[in-house]
C-alpha cells in the first residue's frame, strides 16, 4: 500500500452498505448506505423514532446486547468488516467509543468513572499516569474545574449535564478512533453545550465523530456532513452547508424548517 | 454562521403540533363538598394504613419479646451449676499415688489411681451415708484435673467445689423432687452448697447425665456443617445466577431450569434429607452423621434460595450500567465482576442470610442422614460423627430427666446467639458493600 493509498483509505473511516436493523420482525433501519469521514464531524438528524440511535449503535455493535435485534448488510471500520466472526467486539468498542442518549455514569466515584476504561485496557501505567489521563479527559469534557476538588465523590451525584460530560470524559479517556455521540447535549445548558461543541471542534480530525442531535443549529454549527433519516430510511446525506441551505429532498426541507418533527 | 441564520433554519423551530383553539374550561373548584370529602377520605386512608403498619410491627415485636424473655428466663439457669463443697484428705485416703511421679509424668503418674473410689469414699464420709449420690457422676474428673494442675494438693487436705448430681442441681434451682429438696436443705444448712458457672456446658458434648452435658459438640457440628453449606451453596448459587441472567440464551431449556429451581426452593426439607441419604450415604458412601454430609444436604436446600435471590438482584441492576461498561470496551466477564456483581451483592447477601438461617435451624433432613446419634465428643473434622444445635435441642427436649429442661433452653439460647452472630456478620458485610454511590 502506498502512502497515497493509505491517505485515501484513512479519509473514509466507516463504510456502511445496505445496512438494515430489525427488532424482531420490525425493521428500524432500512438498507442504509453511508460513508463516515475520518476528518469530518457527521451529524445524524431526523424525527424522534426514525432510527438514529439504532443506526449509531450498529457502529460499535451495541445492538448485540439487545436480544432480538438483528443487523444485515455490511459495516467496515478501516476496511475491516466489524460483523465478521473474527472481529473482537471488546476491542471494537474500545476503538469506537460511545456517549449514550441518557447519561449513565457508573455508580462509582468521578475518578473511577473516567479511570475505568484506561485501567481495564492497561492504557496507563501507574497511578500518576492514570491521574493525568483522568485530568486530561475531564478537562477536554469541560468538567475539570467543577469536579477537581471532589474526584472521590459519586458520579451519580452530579447534575444531569455534569453526568453527560462525565460520560464524554469516560469515552475519550480510552482514546478511541471513532466517537459516537447520541444527543450528548440534550441535557445541557447553553454554556455547557457550547463547551461540548468546542470539544467536538477540538477533537475533529483526530477522531472520526458521529453525533445525533435534534438541535438543527447545533448540527449546522458542529458538523461538516449531515445525514437526514426518516422512518428508517436515509433520506439525504451530504455537505452540511448544502443540506441546510439547499436540500434536494422536499422531506429534508420540511424537517429542517420545522414543518414537522 | 450568519449566512445559516439567514437560511432556511428558523431561530426557534416550531414544534410540529397542530395549534388547537384553547378549549374554554372552568377552573377546578376545590371547595365543593365532594372535593372536600375526597380529600378527607384520602387522609383517612393514609392514617389507617399507617396505624395498621405500626400495629403489625408492635405485634411482631411483642411476640419476639415474649419468646426471648421466656427463653432467657429458663435458659440462663442452664449456664450455671450447683456445686457441693467436699474436703478430701489425700494422705489418709486409699489413694496410692506419688506426688513426684505426677509432677514428672503428668497423666501417666495418675494411671491406675482409683480417684472415683476416693471421691465416693470422701463424699460418704463427709456428707453422710449416701453422700456419693449427691455428686455428679463426673465429679472425680474435676478432682483429677485439679491434681494434674497442681500435684502439690496431694500432700494435704484440699477443698473441692464439685458438681452436684442432677437431682440435687434441679432441686437447688427450686424445681426438684421432695427427697432431693430435703437433702438440698441439709447441705444448705451446713453451708456446703454454692452456685458456679457451668464451664462444662460451653466446652463439652452430649452426655447421659444432664449435669455433664455440653453444647460445644453440637455448636462445632453446626459450625462445620454451615461452613460446608456456605462454601458450596454461595459460589455455586451466585455463579448459577450470573450464568442464567447474563449468559444463558432464553429458550425452552433455560425456562425448564428456571421452573425447576423455583420448585426446588419450595420442596419440603425432609425430601432433601432423603436425597442426601440416597446419594451421599448410599451411592457415594460418605460417612454417616458427618458434617460434610449434613453440609452437602443443606447446600442442596440453600442453593435455590441463593440462585433466586441472586437472579433478582442481578436483574435489578440497570441495563444502562452494562451498556456503559460495554461501551468503553469491557468484556462480558469484566462487566459482571466490576459492575453487576458489586451492585447486586447486597441483594445476594440478603438471600444468603435467609437461606443460611433456614439451614442453621433445619432438623428434619439431618435426622435422615443420621445426625441424631448420641455423640459424646465434639467432632474433630468434617468426616467425624457430629450433631448440630437444632438436633441437639430436639434430642434433649425428648429426655425424661428434669435436668435436661434448662439445658434445652440454654441450647436454644446458644442457637439464637449463633444465628444472630451469623446474621450480624452478613448484615455488616452487606452494609459495607452497599456503600451506594
Ligand atoms: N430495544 C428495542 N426493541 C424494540 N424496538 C426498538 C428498540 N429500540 C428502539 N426500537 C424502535 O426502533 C425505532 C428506532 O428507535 P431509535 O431509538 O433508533 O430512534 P431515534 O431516532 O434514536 O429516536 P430519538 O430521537 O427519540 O432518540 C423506534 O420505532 C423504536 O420504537
Ligand atoms: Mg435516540
Amino acid at each position: 500500500m502506498t502512502t497515497q493509498a493509505a491517505d485515501a483509505a484513512s479519509s473514509t473511516k466507516i463504510v456502511a452498505r445496505d445496512v438494515s436493523v430489525f427488532y424482531g420482525a420490525k425493521k428500524a433501519i432500512d438498507a442504509v448506505s453511508i460513508d463516515i469521514d475520518q476528518d469530518h464531524v457527521t451529524a445524524f438528524i431526523g424525527p424522534s423514532g426514525c432510527g438514529k440511535s439504532t443506526f449509531l449503535r450498529s457502529f460499535n455493535r451495541m445492538n448485540d446486547t439487545i436480544p432480538n435485534a438483528r443487523v444485515e448488510g455490511s459495516i467496515t471500520l478501516d476496511g475491516k468488516d466489524i460483523y465478521s466472526s473474527d472481529m473482537d467486539v471488546v476491542q471494537l468498542r474500545a476503538r469506537v467509543g460511545m456517549v449514550f442518549q441518557k447519561p449513565n455514569p457508573f455508580p462509582k466515584s468521578i475518578f473511577e468513572n473516567v479511570a475505568y476504561g484506561p485501567r481495564i485496557h492497561g492504557l496507563a501505567s501507574g497511578r500518576a499516569e492514570l491521574e493525568e489521563v483522568v485530568e486530561k479527559s475531564l478537562r477536554r469534557a469541560g468538567l475539570w474545574e467543577e469536579v477537581k476538588d471532589r474526584l472521590n465523590e459519586s458520579g451519580t451525584a452530579l447534575s444531569g449535564g455534569q453526568q453527560q460530560r462525565l460520560c464524554i470524559a469516560r469515552a475519550i479517556a480510552v482514546d478511541p478512533e471513532v466517537i459516537l455521540m447520541d444527543e450528548p447535549a440534550s441535557a445541557l445548558d447553553p454554556i455547557a453545550t457550547a463547551r461540548i461543541e468546542e470539544l467536538i471542534h477540538e477533537l475533529r480530525g483526530r477522531y472520526a465523530i458521529v453525533i445525533v442531535t435534534h438541535n438543527m443549529q447545533q448540527a449546522a454549527r458542529v458538523s461538516q456532513r449531515t445525514a437526514f433519516f426518516h422512518l428508517g430510511h436515509l433520506v439525504e446525506y451530504g455537505d452540511t452547508r448544502a443540506i441546510f441551505t439547499n436540500p434536494k429532498q422536499e422531506r429534508t426541507k420540511d424537517y429542517i424548517t420545522g414543518r414537522y418533527g | 454562521m450568519s449566512e445559516l441564520n439567514a437560511s432556511l433554519v428558523p431561530q426557534l423551530p416550531i414544534v410540529g403540533v397542530d395549534a388547537h383553539e384553547p378549549v374554554a374550561r372552568k377552573p377546578t373548584d376545590w371547595r365543593t363538598g365532594s372535593m372536600q370529602g375526597r380529600i378527607r377520605r384520602r387522609y383517612a386512608a393514609e392514617r389507617r394504613f399507617r396505624l395498621i403498619g405500626a400495629g403489625a410491627v408492635v405485634l411482631a415485636a411483642a411476640f419476639l419479646a415474649f419468646l426471648l424473655v421466656t427463653m432467657f428466663a429458663n435458659g440462663l439457669r442452664g449456664f450455671t451449676r450447683t456445686e457441693v463443697a467436699l474436703d478430701i484428705d489425700f494422705p489418709r485416703s486409699t489413694l496410692i499415688v506419688d506426688q513426684t511421679a505426677v509432677q514428672r509424668f503428668g497423666e501417666q503418674g495418675l494411671a491406675g489411681a482409683d480417684l472415683q473410689g476416693v471421691v465416693a469414699a470422701a463424699a460418704n464420709a463427709r456428707l453422710g451415708p449416701g453422700g456419693a449420690a449427691l455428686l455428679s457422676d463426673g465429679a472425680w474428673v474435676e478432682v483429677r484435673r485439679a491434681i494434674l494442675e497442681d500435684p502439690a494438693i496431694l500432700s494435704g487436705v484440699h477443698r473441692f467445689e464439685l458438681p452436684a448430681a442432677a437431682a440435687i442441681d434441679v432441686a437447688a434451682k427450686g424445681d426438684g423432687a421432695a427427697d432431693a429438696e430435703v437433702q438440698v436443705a441439709r447441705l444448705r444448712e451446713r453451708g456446703l452448697l454454692s452456685t458456679g458457672f457451668n464451664g462444662q456446658f460451653l466446652t463439652g458434648a452430649d452426655a447421659t447425665d444432664p449435669t455433664a452435658v455440653g453444647i460445644w459438640g453440637a455448636f462445632k457440628g453446626s459450625l462445620l456443617t454451615m461452613l460446608v453449606t456456605l462454601a458450596l451453596a454461595f459460589p455455586i448459587g451466585v455463579l448459577s445466577a450470573v450464568y442464567l441472567e447474563e449468559y444463558a440464551p432464553r429458550n425452552r431449556w433455560t425456562d425448564i431450569i428456571e421452573v425447576s429451581i423455583n420448585n426446588l426452593a419450595a420442596v419440603p426439607s425432609i425430601i432433601f434429607g432423603l436425597l442426601g441419604l440416597a446419594i451421599f450415604l448410599n451411592v457415594m458412601n460418605l460417612p454417616r452423621s458427618a458434617p460434610i454430609v449434613g453440609g452437602l444436604t443443606l447446600a442442596l436446600m440453600t442453593m435455590p434460595v441463593i440462585v433466586i435471590a441472586g437472579r433478582n438482584a442481578i436483574k435489578a441492576v440497570p441495563p444502562s450500567i452494562r451498556d456503559a461498561a460495554l461501551g468503553v470496551g469491557a468484556s462480558p466477564v469484566q462487566v459482571v465482576f466490576h459492575h453487576v456483581l458489586p451492585l447486586a451483592l447486597p441483594g445476594i447477601l440478603t438471600g444468603t442470610i435467609i437461606g443460611m438461617a433456614r439451614a442453621l435451624g433445619e432438623t428434619a433432613p439431618l435426622l435422615m442422614i443420621g445426625m441424631r446419634a448420641f455423640i459424646s465428643s465434639p467432632p474433630e473434622g468434617l468426616t467425624q460423627p457430629a450433631t448440630v444445635l437444632p438436633v441437639q435441642i430436639f434430642l434433649w427436649s425428648d429426655e425424661v430427666s428434669r435436668g435436661f429442661v434448662e439445658k434445652t433452653s440454654a441450647a436454644i439460647i446458644v442457637l439464637l446467639v449463633f444465628l444472630l452472630a451469623m446474621n450480624g456478620i452478613a448484615i455488616y458485610l452487606r452494609n459495607r458493600f452497599e456503600k451506594r454511590w
